[in-house]
């Protein structure tokens, strides 16, 4: 038992910093919120050939073959970083594809064949048998892409944008994600794979959990850089108990979602009974500190919180698309009370 | 990273398993007092009889220097089987001998550290005072040296077992000339000292193993002091921090299984309709699963740095958060016949309520455990 790092996910953890910071900053983030596509190709490209769509891959798959882990120590950084793009799609597509029977298809989305995310709307519904599709569905991040991952807990299917009606862009509440809205009339997947085969859905709800932990910690680290440095009274604001005791707080959250993220994606590489338990566990914990952190950043840097041109803003938008991705915490709390208790 | 145990920790654990399910008391535990006392002692005794004293002490002072992943099998195994996770022989395992292993002498380890393994003495804290509460550096409590021996005259408060214990760990002002953290002693005072007065405070929930300690010119061999004199304060703040890092583990595990007893409860009550009920206890389960794996990171950092550091107080702050929270959870559960402080299912966790006030206050508020996280993991002013 050991939850941390190694010294060669520390690599990972380092170099994925690294590049998000030198190439998608969060100025040319900025810069992508009015640009055609909220994909920068270059670092998309590099993100790519670092092998980040085909990391959690098996090795005869044409992956990198790390675990999940390995993955969340990635998503975490994107999280952070506010990168912008259909990274966690694309990755989970990979996965469908190559599960699912198509390596061609695999392939491609490991190279970085941009696949959307689908969020089936509440009376729409995924056939846990066939995986089709059927009813109201938004896009996130469907700019270039063909395919849009749509995931249900018992199965994940890979359908052609061209097979859905309506297609249409609306205005995203975060504007560094593109939005938009279609209907499918049952319609068949290219490719599926049920969760017997491989838990994609999970593998969702674990790796949008290391994101939004990302968000929790950036918040908090601004939060924390803020009231230290911003004099009030002839002191700093951060000795005051009540800009610094929701400083701690975001701390313990933060803190929270990471541990129980880890032990979520250890659970699910280890194959432990209890991996869905802690896979739903570390969504709630992890979009609770994201929402909540980046809510209390808002607050602790006053006016300047409330405006465009500081990031919290950007931060509690990206919380709540990130929140709704694979489950949202009304739906995962509803399923986590039916299950086993954790060994 | 990894969550799995080795084969060896998996042999461990079917021995503990094996060992306890043996071994535990099947009596009820005295409420209070030297029926309390000797029963806390005698489970301490037959668990030093069968090996399992000091998992995590190195060998050298009686323990049986195993790592610390052993001792969290340890906390998980003995948690299940329902035991207090606190009892009277905390402050000795898990402060009082930790800090002497850390910083007193050959020879007070040789007479001290056997006898709390053995189960022979109950230790208590004398920290707080009436006038050093959250801060504890102000603290007043008098200690002159004459001759060989320090005189203490003062008054400790919130000293849980003072009225059972043999010995304390002590804090006393040996300079009142020096800024407040300089000037304190840590000292190990005999609790049978003439000049010393133990009363009881009884409790919102109705124990009375609270007291209120006063000393009378009580004469302590210079012997006794831990470190060096005015040096206390160093001495002082590596106990808490072992409080603050794995002591808690058993209260911690026990969440875990409080919650799902109460989600039985529910269930057999037809409570599990009620849509409020369900998001309550889906949310408290995610949130105990978070604080166990907090644990196993806390654990998986001290095995690379032994001394347990701040992180440790934000494990204590979420605990107490949560368990006030789960506590209250379950009174609602019950409804009206949580009312009667009855000695049955329902009446006990009326109990646990009560006591669950506690948690927030006792081992540092929930408050100055914020303001260390803040200081020391976020570094932000003081």
């Amino acid at each position: 038992m050991d939850l941390l790092p190694s010294s060669e996910q520390e690599e990972i953890i380092s170099s994925a910093a690294q590049f998000l910071a030198a190439t998608v900053p969060m100025l040319r983030t900025r810069e992508l919120i009015d640009a055609p596509s909220n994909v920068d190709p270059k670092a998309w490209s590099s993100a790519a050939e670092l092998g980040w769509f085909a990391l959690g891959l098996p090795e005869d798959a044409a992956g990198v073959g790390c675990g999940l882990a390995d993955e969340t120590l990635v998503f975490r950084e994107i999280g952070r970083a506010l990168a912008s793009g259909p990274f966690l799609s694309t990755t989970l597509a990979a996965r469908v594809a190559a599960f699912g029977g198509d390596a061609e298809l695999a392939a491609a989305a490991a190279r970085g064949q941009r696949v959307a995310l689908g969020l089936l709307g509440a009376d729409a519904s995924i056939d846990s048998a066939s995986g089709a599709i059927d009813g109201d569905v938004q896009l996130v991040d469907a700019v270039d892409a063909d395919l849009v991952l749509v995931a249900g807990p018992d199965v994940a299917s890979l359908v052609a944008v061209g097979d859905l009606e309506g297609v249409e862009s609306v205005e995203c509440i975060d504007p560094t994600t593109r939005l938009s809205r279609a209907t499918a009339s049952r319609v068949r997947p290219v490719v599926s794979v049920s969760a017997d085969v491989d838990p994609v859905y999970r593998r969702g709800v674990v790796l949008a959990a290391a994101s939004l932990t990302g968000i929790a910690e950036a918040t908090r680290d601004i939060s924390a850089a803020h009231a230290a440095s911003r004099f009030q009274f002839d002191r700093p604001i951060g000795v005051n108990q009540a800009i610094k005791h929701p400083c701690a707080d975001m701390a313990v959250r933060a803190e929270l979602a990471w541990a129980q993220t880890l032990f979520a994606a250890l659970a699910t590489d280890e194959r432990r009974q209890d991996a869905e338990f802690h896979a739903i566990g570390a969504k709630v914990v992890a979009a609770d500190a994201a929402e909540r952190n980046a809510a209390a950043t808002i607050q602790v840097l006053g006016g300047m919180g409330f405006t465009f041109e500081h990031d919290a803003n950007l931060y509690i938008k990206r919380a709540h698309v990130l929140a709704h991705a694979f489950g949202d915490t009304r739906d995962a709390l509803s399923r986590l009370i039916r299950l086993p208790a954790a060994v | 990273m990894d969550l799995a145990f080795s084969a060896e920790d998996d042999e461990f654990r079917d021995e503990v398993r094996t060992w306890l399910a043996e071994n535990t008391p099947s009596e009820r535990r005295p409420r209070e007092g030297q029926a309390m006392r000797d029963y806390d002692l005698a489970w301490q005794r037959l668990q030093y009889d069968g090996g399992w004293a000091g998992i995590s002490w190195p060998v050298e002072f009686g323990g049986r220097g195993l790592a610390l992943t052993q001792q969290l099998i340890w906390f998980e195994e003995y948690a299940r089987t329902g035991m207090r996770g606190i009892d009277a022989r905390f402050v000795g395992l898990s402060h009082a001998g930790p800090t002497l292993i850390a910083r007193a002498t050959e020879e007070q380890r040789a007479f001290h550290l056997p006898k709390i393994l053995r189960g022979d003495v109950v230790w208590c804290q004398g920290f707080s005072e009436p006038e050093a509460g959250s801060d504890l550096a102000s603290l007043r409590t008098r200690a002159v040296v004459d001759g060989d021996e320090l005189v203490v005259t003062g008054q400790k408060i919130w000293t849980s077992f003072a009225d059972v214990a043999d010995y304390q760990e002590l804090l006393v002002r040996t300079d009142t000339e020096v800024p407040k953290h300089k000037g304190i002693t840590w000292v190990i005072c005999d609790m049978r000292s003439p000049g010393i007065d133990v009363r009881p405070i009884k409790t919102m929930e109705g124990g009375t193993d609270f007291c209120e300690v006063f000393y009378d010119e009580v004469r302590i061999p210079l012997a006794n002091v831990v470190g060096v004199i005015d040096n206390g304060w160093s001495v002082a703040m590596s106990t808490l921090s072992f409080e603050r890092g794995t002591a808690f583990t058993v209260d911690q595990v026990q969440l875990s299984s409080t919650v799902e007893r109460l989600i039985e409860i529910a269930r057999q009550r037809g409570l599990l309709d009620d849509d409020e009920i369900v998001r309550a206890f889906a949310q408290a389960r995610a949130d105990v699963a978070a604080l166990r794996a907090l644990t196993y990171v806390g654990i998986s950092r001290n095995r690379r740095a032994p001394v347990p550091g701040p992180e440790g107080s934000i494990i204590k702050l979420h605990w107490a958060d949560l368990s006030k929270r789960i506590a209250r959870l379950a009174v609602e559960i019950v409804g009206p016949r949580s009312l009667a402080l009855t000695d049955d299912d329902d009446g006990r966790w009326a109990d646990r309520y009560l006591a669950s006030f506690a948690h927030s206050i006792g081992g540092g508020t929930s408050e100055i455990q914020r303001n260390i996280i803040a200081e020391r993991v976020l570094a932000l002013p003081r």
